[in-house]
């Protein structure tokens, strides 16, 4: 074996041990937080890449492997992870799990009819076990025995006593200082002493106080019981309720099956209004993607041209509206078509008398959505034109002026098939990433002018995914994360098969351009 | 094979064990985060704990925090608004605040804004409340009655200029509008006998609701007020000298001043109600303070940093000059109310209403912003607009 082999030896076996470990490590802390199916993916994931990188017949899979992690921890898992979220109730007030929210009721108590506090010593021993005297208001004291408290009689000698007489040590335990008490107090907060049927618990860094239990959760009948009313609280729907209706907050997460698909399909409100909204959208992304073209490959075009002069920086200059962020260009646009203060109605007005209601009639609010976006992409367009158009050979162009062919013939028959082939699945692309074009939507417009007699908040240049967030989150206590992941699956079953569909008919295409 | 798993298993428990040395972790936005780190200096110093400030942009502290507490990663301590506790406190992620005998160093309704269900849930900070920021040299005397201010708004307004005698942000933007709506009645949601808020009663379509939701789209239809107003348009508008007014509150102050603004603060004129008497407009009152998470392994520790090390007149007058709003910390506010804005807010404040801190106000917002932008663009009138928007809520939130 060479040295440069061995060097490779070295570092793929050190390479493989520093994974190993790292996911050792992060084996340890998922078993530790019991997240066991974050461990299962973790641990078949690591076996799987010791796999690939030591065999020798897994070779061409070692290069294949980054690709696979990246589109499984960046595209399946989201979707699973929608998938699943879709499945439940998570919203506000249906956060935390079964599991979180007993443990939080049966850490809530309610004061005794006679309140009691205590201040208190809090001692060590060598061993680092705690003890503690507490002094209730009245003068009585108290030593904690395990988890109970026991009356004591400081008097007795073997509590050694301060020089300001307080008691100091006993029995091997040392007193802490407040800094030391400050340090225990993670510890200190965890004790859940008992003086007969009170409980007596750290209330402030100074003081103890006693209190009673207010809930206990009982497994048997998966309810929990108000000690303080005697009232059984039953889990239903996600909460504790009590048979007359009240609910304990916080909820937990359950699984509704498929019950927020069924209430998207057959709300009434909703389903009036997606027609509306499913048409805007078609429109809005297919005449954002048509006109963006067509500016952009006019422009690559003329820019194409050996004659123009200068195109450089007519290249240059053109592309700004596409490194420019996107969030500032919309919210200056929405600025500027403003109706009373708006440059471009000034400029109307000054020199047509018009004032035009952008932003308020729909119709207008369409365009002028539609013109922005056009502005924000056709650089895009532009760029990808350019690019396709100058990998069109010169002698087709050539050939055809030979044979007679106008400019206008050498277009459509000769750049526009070659060109198609290329740009197709771009624009198919296009148009999937503005159907859910939620940004300039919602910063130009936020879905309105609104609609009146709409059942739902959807407005008249919402599109579907700027009015999913509407629902999910402008509706009962907002946050309906599982309506929301609903829709969001719903929207991308229909992008997934236009998508197809468009991909299907690319490829007609591409058979005519391979006959041309 | 077992002395290795000997020695991992040991090393996680002295690590599970290092864990447990309290240290608090505070999320806090720009403005306070620098201040809290001096207090917790001295908190250091007094008691040995460590806490650590992280900074985190205001408007990003809320969604954090639903994500990260539930996985016991979160902090101990947010900043936050006390429109956030209704929410968070119904997801089960806010510890009771016990005051002790602190709860009398506190306004009463700063405290009450931050309560849910019957439980305090913050150490208020700061309230603020939106009342009129005013051009000196263009109001020569600021109107007290909306008809005052009707009549000085048809002198300079001028669309062509432009200029105007008021201006505030409605492009739509229902927190800056209630003023209009609570004048003479107005509200969002009732209460209930015991003082709690009653989400099935709404009351943006009542009758002094709509007397105010006229005025303003009386004001729109004559071109005293110009719609779809931003905040960007509003900010534009007034350090240009084109409008004389504008409805807004102590965060315009700085920039207003920085503008060259010789500005003063007033009380937004009141309007005429049905039975003749005047009623002064109620802005919503938001408080920002401090909450504890109910997901903190040093609950003790943190309401002691926040009770006895944050709610002292040193540490809220620190935070106070970072950003000047009106201290819920009662002492505080002694010391600060000689300051005339801080006076000006406080006019206009003791008649506001806690903004309602419930999670049905997420069904509110969107409703209501339809509303107003239906009825800024004629589209509706105020009664069809506003009624629907009632509807709308009610079947949000699945009254009746």
């Amino acid at each position: 074996m060479n040295g440069r082999s061995l060097l490779t030896q070295g570092l793929k076996y050190g390479f493989v041990a520093l994974l190993d470990a790292a996911a050792l490590w992060a084996v340890i802390a998922l078993l530790f937080r019991g997240d066991y199916i974050l461990l299962a993916v973790l641990g078949i994931g690591t076996l799987l890449l010791n796999f690939v990188i030591l065999s020798r017949r897994a070779y061409p899979l070692r290069f294949l492997l980054p690709g696979l992690v990246f589109l499984f921890a960046m595209v399946v898992y989201p979707i699973g992870y929608t998938v699943n979220v879709s499945l439940t109730n998570l919203q506000t007030g249906n956060l935390l799990t079964k599991a979180q929210v007993i443990a939080q009721l049966e850490g809530r108590y309610y004061l005794p009819p006679q309140p009691e506090t205590f201040t208190f010593w809090a001692f060590r021993n060598a061993q680092g076990k705690l003890a503690l005297i507490l002094t209730a208001s009245d003068g009585r004291t108290f030593l904690s025995q395990g988890n109970e408290l026991v009356p004591v009689d400081l008097s007795d000698p073997r509590f050694v006593r301060g020089e300001d007489g307080t008691v100091t040590s006993f029995d091997g335990y040392t007193r802490l200082t407040l800094p030391e008490v400050y340090q225990s107090l993670g510890a200190l907060e965890a004790l859940d002493l008992r003086l007969g049927e009170e409980h007596v618990r750290l209330t402030s860094v100074r003081e103890f106080g006693t209190f009673l239990r207010k809930y206990q959760y009982l497994p048997d009948q998966d309810a929990v019981l108000d000690l303080e009313t005697n009232v059984t609280y039953y889990a239903k729907e996600g909460y504790f309720t009590s048979p007359d209706g009240v609910r304990i907050e916080p909820g937990f997460q359950i699984y509704v099956g498929f019950r927020n698909y069924l209430d998207v399909l057959t709300n009434p409100g909703i389903r009036a209004d997606f027609t509306r909204v499913f048409g805007w959208t078609l429109a809005w992304s297919f005449l954002s993607v048509f006109f963006s073209f067509a500016v952009g490959l006019g422009f690559a075009y003329l820019l194409n041209d050996p004659y123009v002069r200068g195109r450089f920086v007519y290249r240059s200059l053109l592309i700004i509206p596409y490194a420019m962020p996107a969030f500032i260009s919309a919210l200056v646009w929405a600025g500027m078509f403003n109706t009373d203060l708006g440059v471009i109605n000034r400029v109307l007005g000054d020199l047509f008398g018009v004032k035009v209601r952008w932003l308020q009639d729909p119709m207008w609010a369409r365009t002028a959505l539609i013109f922005i976006n056009v502005w924000l992409t056709y650089p895009y367009m532009m760029i990808v034109s350019l690019g396709a158009l100058q990998s069109i050979s010169q002698e087709l162009f050539e050939a055809a002026r030979v044979d007679g062919a106008t400019s206008w013939q050498r277009f459509w028959r000769i750049t526009m098939p070659l060109l198609w082939v290329s740009v197709a699945p771009l624009l198919i692309g296009s148009f999937a990433f503005t159907f859910n074009n939620f940004t300039i939507i919602w910063l130009v417009t936020a879905g309105r002018p609104a609609v009146l007699g709409a059942a739902t908040p959807a407005g008249a240049t919402d599109i579907l995914i700027s009015w999913t967030y509407r629902l999910a989150f402008e509706g009962e206590r907002g946050n309906q994360l599982g309506l929301a992941s609903a829709v969001s699956i719903i929207i991308f079953i229909i992008i997934a098969v236009i998508s197809a569909v468009n991909f299907r008919f690319t490829r007609a295409l591409e058979d005519v351009s391979r006959s041309v | 094979m077992r002395k290795l798993v000997g020695i991992l298993m040991a090393l996680t428990v002295g690590l599970v064990v290092f864990a447990q040395a309290p240290k608090l972790v505070i999320w806090a936005d720009d403005t306070r985060a620098p201040v809290l780190r001096d207090i917790a200096r001295e908190f250091t110093a007094a008691t040995g704990v460590a806490v650590e400030v992280v900074e985190i942009a205001y408007d990003q502290i809320r969604g954090q925090f639903i994500t990260a507490a539930p996985t016991g990663q979160g902090p101990d301590i947010i900043v936050g608004a006390h429109d956030w506790v209704g929410e968070l406190a119904a997801n089960g992620l806010l510890e009771p605040i016990n005051f002790g005998a602190k709860l009398a160093e506190f306004s009463a309704s700063a405290v009450q804004a931050f309560s849910y269900g019957g439980q305090n849930y913050g150490v208020p900070q700061g309230t603020e409340n939106i009342a009129i920021i005013y051009n000196k040299a263009l109001v020569p005397e600021m109107p007290e009655t909306w008809d005052e201010l009707l009549e000085f708004a048809r002198e300079i307004t001028d669309p062509t200029k432009p200029m105007y005698a008021l201006v505030f942000q409605n492009g739509p933007d229902p927190y800056h509008w209630f003023p209009m709506l609570s004048a003479c009645g107005g509200y969002v949601f009732g209460t209930n006998p015991d003082g709690s808020l009653n989400p099935c009663d709404v009351g943006l379509a009542n009758e002094g609701a709509l007397r105010g939701a006229q005025l303003f789209a009386d004001m729109i239809a004559e071109g005293l007020l110009p719609s779809g107003v931003s905040w960007d348009t509003m900010r534009a508008l007034f350090f240009g000298g084109n409008a004389a007014m504008v409805i807004s509150g102590p965060w315009l102050v700085a920039d207003t001043v920085a503008a060259g603004i010789d500005y003063g603060i007033a009380m937004i004129p009141s309007i005429r109600c049905a039975d003749g008497s005047y009623g002064v407009p109620k802005p919503f009152i938001g408080v920002q303070g401090f909450m504890v998470s109910s997901f903190s392994q040093n609950k003790i520790l943190a309401a002691d940093f926040l009770l006895n090390y944050v709610a002292t007149t040193d540490a809220m007058l620190a935070l106070y000059e970072r950003n000047p709003r009106p201290p819920a910390h009662l002492p505080t506010f002694e010391i600060v109310s000689s300051d005339p804005d801080i006076a000006a807010w406080g006019l206009q404040g003791q008649y506001g209403i806690p903004m309602p801190n419930i999670p049905e106000m997420a069904s509110v917002w969107g409703a209501w912003s339809d509303a107003q932008s239906l009825i800024a663009n004629g589209q509706a009138t105020p009664e069809q607009a506003l009624q629907e928007a009632v509807a709308k809520i009610k079947a949000a939130l699945k009254c009746e």
